[in-house]
């Protein structure tokens, strides 16, 4: 399987602080990689490097073996990224929403047009796309920003904790979702803190903590590896 | 291209908002109704004026002076056989303006040529310019009695002899020299004319500043607010595309709005009348700086907007980095001081002292104020300092050259997402 992203060395610094120390990991053509560790651990600044938002004090990072720091427009073509607090413009109805992000990527109206229609039936929002942005739920305007970060089936989705914030239902709803764009094709980078979330939607984790890949490989693997039960035992058992 | 019109689109729809649209004209209604008013006040005013008068010497003098009162278009009520303070009651109770005392020997004092006194009681009813403007004019209608009486007087004591030479010997005949023209005129009243223009300049240039800059922080500190930031940075379209795109629409929305409180404002000063201006000195005064080649020819206007212009950009781009620094919308509106001060240090400056003189510290620190050169321009394009025009046009676009590969830079690096000007607590970076 190829790589859709590769990164070796990874080193990033605000400062004196270094949030990344040197991560190596990869991910694969059509497959979910998950990033977990806890707060601060540099989940959202890898993230970040990769959706070309910011760039790294050192190391190497390629998508489709371009160079992420030389290409980046070439990068933002194929790539759609979901930050964890992100939102959309409040005073646009849902569906202009989808409109106006399509128009970044379409190379046509029939293009966008497709891109808007396949968004529309990812939310599942039906007449409520009609109206505002700023009246939607927090559930809601999550399936929205789902929906505009999956609409161009992408090489790469990266996603930062997808279901934050999310009650139970919506959260399985956007589970569902990602899983049915991988098959399709979509390669993901995610993170999480929800290990559950992680052992449901992912290919391949990567216990990420104070800057550092503690370990990776399958869920399975890894709680062979560490004689553990769930994800989360495998975390605590290489944190020691 | 494609891209950059999408935004563009979203970005002006952003900013035209009901809100603005209804204050746009609400201002423009507000504006104009006060203007009607104000202008009927005036019409008020200067027309006829009601005054009461105690007329207690009766004498010819006396009936002089109420005859020039009445051609100076006063509607006189009479209190004569009055006393004073009922007089004073009766003139205060009606629409007077003012209370006339002509006392006893009046008359006689002026046949003596001896100093003569009259009383005048205004009734302050309001604290307006227009308010007081009766008085004003019962102190030249004395004023050219006195002049007539002393005339006659010297006439009477010295005749043959021109009184009015008599009491002015010496005559000036005052030349203004502008450049390589001479004319005949008064330079006070040619300051006083070119201030009165220039005024404009720096109006236009406050509104539009203060109204492009605050869309663009606002739109950059909005952006951060509703977390649509991050997402607008990773879709294909270039970074130099999203500050142009933000610059344009504020600019051109800035513009209008500006344009239209300006509209607005003309109203307003259109409404308080052409009456109250001295309409003949400024006939006389603009014949006197036609004759001087102070007038603005298409090049001057050309050179004008074009240092508006650039200002604007200036204005815009310096807004752009201001709008990275604000955490949020709040945060934003003070963003904007710091330009307001530097549009209004050369405002104040320009209206109390002449640039020119100043001490080089400060004329250097002016002048390093790109808002600064607008108001220079006009001054220079009538003096002819070609160079100074060249030199501030230059010296502003390259301060807009600078300040974009500053923004295009901000934004094409982790800045734009780390550069915070914090008030409180700082916050960890993120993870």
């Amino acid at each position: 399987m190829s790589n859709v992203l590769t990164v070796r060395g990874l080193k990033k610094s605000y400062g004196a602080h270094a949030a990344l120390a040197g991560i190596d990991f990869e991910v694969r053509a059509g497959e979910v990689f998950a990033l977990i560790g806890p707060n601060g651990a540099g989940k959202t600044t890898t993230l970040r490097i990769a959706a070309t938002l910011l760039t790294s004090t050192a190391g190497e990072i390629t998508f489709l073996d371009r160079d992420l720091r030389k290409e980046p427009d070439f990068v933002r073509e194929k790539i759609s990224y979901l930050p964890e607090e992100a939102g959309a413009y409040k005073d646009m109805k849902g569906m202009d929403y989808l409109r106006f992000m399509a128009g970044f990527y379409g190379r046509d109206a029939g293009e966008e047009k497709e891109f808007v229609e396949r968004a529309a039936a990812i939310t599942e929002l039906g007449n409520r796309l009609k109206t505002k942005v700023g009246t939607y739920s927090k559930g809601m305007t999550r399936k929205l920003l789902l929906a505009r970060a999956l609409m161009t089936r992408p090489v790469l989705a990266i996603l930062d904790e997808p279901t934050s914030g999310l009650d139970v239902l919506n959260a399985l709803d956007v589970r569902e979702i990602i899983r049915r764009y991988v098959k399709e094709g979509t390669s993901v980078l995610l993170s999480s803190h929800n290990m559950l979330e992680i052992e449901f939607l992912s290919d391949r984790v990567g216990l990420i903590d104070k800057g550092r890949i503690l370990d990776t490989g399958t869920p399975d693997e890894l709680k062979a590896k560490h004689a553990a039960k769930n994800l989360e035992e495998v975390f605590r058992s290489s944190l020691r | 291209m494609k891209r950059f019109k999408n935004l563009l689109q979203k970005e002006v729809k952003e900013l035209v908002t009901k809100q603005l649209v209804i204050s746009l004209a609400f201002t423009v209604l507000l504006f104009n109704a006060i203007g009607q008013i104000s202008k009927k006040e005036v019409q008020k005013a200067v027309g006829i004026q009601t005054i009461s008068v105690l007329d207690q010497d009766g004498s010819e003098g006396s009936r002089a002076l109420l005859k020039g009162l009445e051609s100076a278009r006063f509607k006189i009520v009479d209190q004569t056989g009055k006393g004073k303070d009922e007089a004073l009651a009766s003139a205060k109770a009606g629409e007077s303006k003012l209370l006339l005392v002509v006392p006893a020997g009046f008359g006689d004092s002026l046949a003596e040529l001896k100093p003569s006194e009259i009383e005048t009681y205004s009734f302050m009813r309001s604290f307006s310019l227009i308010g007081a403007r009766g008085q004003v004019v019962v102190q030249s209608v004395i004023s050219a009695l006195n002049e007539t009486l002393s005339n006659d007087f010297l006439a009477a004591k010295l005749p043959g002899a021109d009184p009015v030479s008599l009491k002015r010997p010496i005559k000036s005949r005052d030349f203004v020299v502008v450049r390589d023209r001479t004319a005949e005129g008064s330079a006070g009243l040619i300051a006083g004319m070119l201030s009165q223009q220039s005024m404009l300049i720096p109006i236009v240039l406050m509104m539009i500043v203060i109204y492009s800059s605050q869309m663009v922080i606002s739109a950059v500190a909005m952006e951060k607010q509703n977390k649509t930031l991050e997402t607008l940075l990773t879709v294909p379209i270039k970074r130099t595309s999203i500050i142009t795109a933000k610059m344009f629409a504020a600019g051109l929305v800035g513009l209008i709005s500006a344009g239209v409180y300006m509209f607005a404002f003309k109203g307003f000063i259109g409404g308080m009348g052409e009456e109250v201006a001295a309409a003949g000195a400024r006939a006389s005064g603009t014949a006197l700086m036609q004759k001087l080649g102070l007038t603005f020819d298409t090049t001057g206007y050309l050179i004008l907007g074009l240092s508006l212009f650039l200002a604007i950009l200036v204005a815009l781009a310096m807004a752009m980095i201001l709008g990275v620094l604000a955490e949020d919308f709040r945060s934003a509106q003070n963003m904007i001081m710091p330009l307001m001060f530097m549009v209004m240090i050369p405002y104040f400056i320009s209206l109390f002292a002449d640039i020119d003189t100043l001490s080089l510290p400060v004329k250097i620190l002016i002048l390093a104020i790109p808002f600064s050169h607008p108001f220079l321009v006009s001054q220079n394009i009538y003096l002819g300092h070609y160079g100074m025009i060249a030199a501030g046009l230059g010296y502003m676009l390259l301060v807009f050259i600078v300040l974009v590969i500053y923004a295009a830079r901000i934004f094409s690096t982790d800045k734009i997402l780390t550069m915070k000007l914090r008030f409180g607590k700082k916050k960890a970076p993120a993870a």
